[in-house]
């Protein structure tokens, strides 16, 4: 009986969690956030002996409508995320690796462009996303292959309704940014449905004074007379972006449950010119578009020790870039006329068995079949006739793992997890990983965690077949990853709570795949790289009730990360052998802290990189320099609640301190902006 | 309470010190009027980031300065530097993706104005005073422009082009007649008559030729590419090709193996001999019936980008592009094989240009 209870309450630990979510982002104007009694080392799920892993409460993913998971993953986790500028490209990379080596997953599902290797956070809004985590470095090997630097892991869940439910929020921000989201949903014991939409629109032609560039005054003989720098707007960064997502949930009440996700984008992006383009933006149009549909239709069989899950799916992208300029008259003719559409499906079956307390073992075997159509130009042969270049290629790609969890005793826990991969007709070698974890001490629940395990990423459908440039025969990276790392967690309900980690890890990465001009004009891949990475993660969290009504939390995370080129010199002048990887911050860090007094919260979110190397020999110049990055935004917020409707207001100011910056070279970001939500959920009773 | 409020308000200090300043340039005064001879290197930078820079090499004094044109005017070259030539004084560097060309003195480097909202340029080739060309990749046709005024005056549309396979590359002046090489997706030279602004006749080389020079005897050499596996445009053997300027008729073809990689044909000063790159460094004489069988510098490791051959001395002068992503390093050879110098420089040294 004992077993039982201790298995349910294993099974169960998730969904209390969810429920405790709930609680917290929906009441919390009217009860005020609550303090939980810390996990004692217990209640830790045998599922994630010794893993890394990075979860996100509610709070942080529904901050507010116009954040993307690029924004939430900014300003609390220590991954890096490199943007481009607002609403514009930002991939996020782990441990000193790069974007592609990044698996990301949604619902199960992995949503890595097959093309690029890499994912567009600007493009997954967070309020679309009800659970996310991370797992870093070898924990991801429990998911997925390929994650040579981690895994993002985000899904999906039900609204645990009753009856009809509706929210609307609407956004009004700096450069005529409007962003509205609604969402209904319905939900009896049985069934959960929910329908979300997101709609988010600006010129986004915020102003910036160009460092890089200056302005001309000449006199009648065309001599310069005075120079200066321009106070510029963005140019050509206007976005329209919709997303609609679908839900339907049934529980059977019996341990069966099937879920229905369908999620559709629609994104009509302008590309922002360089700081240093001097080009007339009226006369150029740069543009990217994309219609994204994913869906996912899963079931779930629960008994008491055993679970088995299935799941099948679908994902079609169309995606088109537009390069024109006005050739007289008004008429745009195409520079560059790119189209893509990518097919994939998938299925997975995975299974789960305890036997007592002690054991899990678990097996997962998932399928992604890619089919890509690749147009990237247009032109006219030799014997008159058009042409175009591009591919057209199709590629399996199989995942399969086995594990086995052991828990002797409630101090001590190993997993062992074996997972082999064919992408193509190309097999991995059986990728191994070992975890352990064990309770140092009750008191503080400090708990110690190893890991170790082997990675392979195989190279992405453009580094293979993408003309010109594509290389076939490149090797795919391999790489060996260590993590250690300790835990503990304190405090008292209602009082306080403060829980924090640290990790040490180390990475040796063979055959990094880089993309180099070739003397004929283009790029191509070529494995040249072995990089070691390494450095350590620290998380913290506290939460305070400083007095009656009043509460503190306190989210901090830092990350020292090296990743150092090891390979052979390329040439005999090379000099970025035992250097930082370029555009690879050594330092990042985030804090965020939330105030709440009755129905108010302020919040205080602060980001840091390190400065980034633009050079692979690590020399600064003046023309290739990223100073540290700092960022601040506050926001607060008031919630009302009366018996017809719950409303709220929430003002936030984004970059505080007014800095002029760049993410990346040549692509200016804005200075302070504000942005205002209006929040309501009627009561349907 | 009180202490918690404290140490929220350090906290908040401690957070909100800021030194992520984005940086103005400070304008350096440069005078090198005195040294006489001088190399400029157009170092294209990283496509997409901006980091294009200058390059300025004193052969006397084997001394370079690099981000010339930061340091001169504060303020960036741009996108892609592509390629510089010089005309009484004035050095015109063609910025691509900038969409720019930008004058600078050649002794000072400051900036005395600029012709902007080009396609894409690529070269640029001075008819007189008041009139030049500007080539221009992604568009059909060759800019004509005012350099006295910084205007764009008119345009040649290349018969037979499209925008979006647009290619004209180098220029070469015969007489009236200006040669054009067209590049990206092409095969041919183009003949333009200068004084109607038009194209009168073309001649069919092979698949992308990728540069263009006139030796003493009044014989353009062009060198293709051959295109690359895959390409619906074709892919075949390069080929250097001599062709008479006066006829526009093919002298002679000799063809390089499959799957070589030649490019950048370069002369000496005396335009009596011809050099190029293709893995290692090659020099003929121009009026040679073959392809020497050793090159004059056998590939050492080095991944050879940029050539040119000092006028005066004949010093030959590689650039290494290394990795693409961190400074380049160009190589100073005499006539005679012998290492003189080599000194660093900007990110892909792509282009010389001789003061």
């Amino acid at each position: 009986m004992r077993q039982l209870l201790l298995i349910f309450s294993i099974l169960l630990v998730p969904y209390l969690a969810v429920a405790q979510e709930e609680y917290d982002t929906k009441d919390w104007a009217r009860k005020g956030l609550h303090i939980p009694e810390v996990a004692v080392y217990g209640n830790r799920p045998i599922k994630e002996i010794g893993t890394q892993q990075t979860k996100f409460d509610t709070l942080a993913l529904k901050e507010n409508i116009s954040l993307s998971m690029a924004d939430v993953l900014t300003f609390n986790s220590a991954i890096f995320v490199k943007s481009y500028g607002r609403a514009t490209l930002s991939t996020v990379a782990f441990r000193g690796t790069s974007p592609s080596h990044t698996q990301v997953s949604w619902n199960g599902m992995k949503i890595n462009n097959p093309m690029l290797g890499m994912t567009d956070f600007s493009m997954i809004p967070s309020y679309f996303i009800d659970d996310a985590s991370l797992l870093h470095g070898t924990s991801s090997v429990n998911e997925t292959g390929g994650g040579l630097g981690g895994s993002v892991k985000l899904s999906t869940k039900p609204a645990q309704s009753r009856g009809f439910g509706l929210q609307y929020v609407q956004g009004i921000g700096s450069f005529k940014t409007f962003d509205e989201f609604l969402r209904l949903t319905y939900g009896n014991d049985h069934w959960q449905v929910s329908t979300r939409a997101v709609y988010s629109s600006s010129p986004n032609d915020y102003k910036y004074r160009n460092h890089d560039k200056k302005v001309n005054v000449y006199d009648e003989d065309m001599n310069i007379i005075d120079q200066y720098y321009p106070v510029e707007r963005n140019r050509s960064g206007s976005y329209k972006d919709l997303h609609i997502l679908q839900e339907v949930y049934y529980n059977t009440g019996k341990g069966d449950r099937l879920g229905l996700n369908a999620w559709y984008i629609n994104s009509n992006r302008e590309l922002a010119m360089l700081t240093v383009d001097h080009g007339d933006a009226t006369d150029f149009e740069n543009r990217q578009r994309e219609q994204t549909f994913r869906g996912v239709f899963s079931w779930d069989h629960v008994r008491s020790n055993w679970k088995l899950g299935a799941k099948a799916g679908y994902i079609y992208t169309w995606m088109a870039y537009d390069y024109k300029r006005d050739v007289g008259n008004g008429t745009m003719a195409h520079m560059t006329r790119s189209r893509s559409q990518i097919n994939t499906f998938y299925g997975q079956v995975e299974g789960e068995y305890y036997i007592g307390s002690q054991w899990l073992f678990t097996a997962n075997l998932s399928l992604h079949q890619h089919i890509v159509e690749s147009e990237d130009k247009n032109i006219v042969r030799q014997d008159g006739n058009k042409a175009v270049v591009g591919y057209r290629k199709g590629r399996p790609e199989l995942s399969g793992s086995i594990s086995a969890k052991w828990r002797p005793i409630d101090r001590f826990g190993v997993s062992i997890v074996l997972r082999e991969e064919m992408f193509g007709r190309e097999w991995t070698p059986i990728i191994p990983a070992l975890f352990v974890d064990g309770v140092i001490s009750e008191r503080g629940n400090v708990i110690a965690k190893a890991s170790v395990s082997r990675n392979f990423r195989f190279p992405t459908l453009n580094d293979l077949y993408f003309l010109p440039g594509g290389n076939p025969d490149l090797r795919k990276e391999s790489g060996w990853t260590y993590d250690t790392g300790l835990s503990f967690a304190v405090g008292k309900e209602g009082v306080y709570s403060l829980t924090g980690s640290a990790s040490w890890f180390e990475s040796f990465i063979k055959d990094w795949i880089i993309w180099l001009p070739t003397p004929k004009g283009f790029f191509s891949p070529e494995n040249i790289k072995d990089v070691h990475a390494y450095g350590i993660e620290l998380k913290g969290d506290l939460n305070v009730a400083l007095a009656k009504e009043w509460q503190l939390g306190l989210n901090g995370t830092f990350s020292w990360t090296p990743s150092i080129n090891v390979g052979e010199p390329r040439t005999p002048a090379d000099q970025s052998v035992g250097k930082q990887l370029p555009y690879v911050p050594k330092l990042s860090s985030s804090v965020t802290g939330r105030l709440t007094w009755r129905s108010w919260s302020f919040l205080y979110k602060w980001c840091y990189y390190s400065e980034r190397f633009t050079m692979s020999s690590n020399d600064i110049s003046l023309t290739g320099k990223l100073p540290p990055y700092f960022m601040s935004n506050i926001s607060l917020e008031k919630g009302f609640t009366f018996k017809w409707a719950d409303l709220s207001i929430k003002g936030a100011i984004n970059n505080l301190f007014n800095e002029e910056y760049l993410s990346v070279l040549s692509r200016p970001m804005p200075g302070i902006n504000f942005e205002i939500f209006l929040s309501i959920t009627p009561h349907f009773k | 309470m009180a202490k918690y409020i404290r140490l929220t308000c350090a906290l908040v200090l401690i957070l909100t010190t800021s030194c992520m300043k984005w940086e103005y340039g400070i304008e350096e005064e440069f005078d090198t009027s005195a040294s006489g001879e001088g190399l400029f290197i157009c170092n294209e930078g990283n496509f997409q980031y901006g980091n294009a820079t200058l390059s300025y090499y004193d052969p006397a004094t084997k001394t370079v300065q690099n981000e010339v044109f930061y340091r001169a005017n504060a303020m960036k070259l741009g996108d892609v530097a592509q390629s510089m030539i010089i005309r009484d004084g004035i050095g015109w560097v063609v910025v691509n993706n900038s969409h720019v060309v930008f004058a600078i003195d050649i002794n000072t480097f400051k900036e005395v104005g600029r012709i902007t909202n080009l396609t894409s340029p690529r070269y640029i080739h001075f008819l007189s005073d008041e009139k030049a060309y500007i080539t221009q990749i992604w568009d059909n046709r060759i800019f004509i422009v005012n350099p006295k005024r910084y205007e764009i005056t008119g345009y040649i549309e290349i018969p037979n082009m499209t925008m979006e396979s647009g290619s004209t590359e180098q220029m070469v002046q015969y007489g009236k007649y200006l040669y054009v090489n067209c590049w990206s997706y092409q095969n041919r030279i183009i003949k333009i008559d200068t004084e109607t602004d038009t194209v009168v006749d073309e001649l069919e080389v092979g698949i992308q030729p990728t540069s263009l020079v006139m030796d003493c005897n009044n014989k353009l050499w062009t060198v293709t590419d051959g295109g690359y596996e895959g390409s619906p445009y074709g892919h075949e053997a390069p080929s250097l090709y001599r062709i008479d300027a006066e006829t526009f008729t093919i002298e002679k073809q000799f063809k390089f193996d499959f799957g070589d990689w030649p490019s950048e044909v370069q002369l000496n000063g005396t335009k009596d001999k011809i050099y190029w790159l293709n893995d290692d460094v090659w020099e003929m004489d121009v009026t040679a019936d073959r392809v020497p069988v050793r090159p004059f510098l056998p590939y050492n490791g080095t991944l050879y980008y940029g050539l040119t051959i000092c006028p005066r001395t004949g010093d030959v002068y590689i650039a290494d592009a290394i990795d693409y992503v961190q400074q380049g390093m160009v190589y100073r050879y005499s006539k005679d094989k012998e290492l003189l110098d080599s000194f660093y420089v900007g990110i892909i040294p792509g282009a010389f240009c001789w003061k």
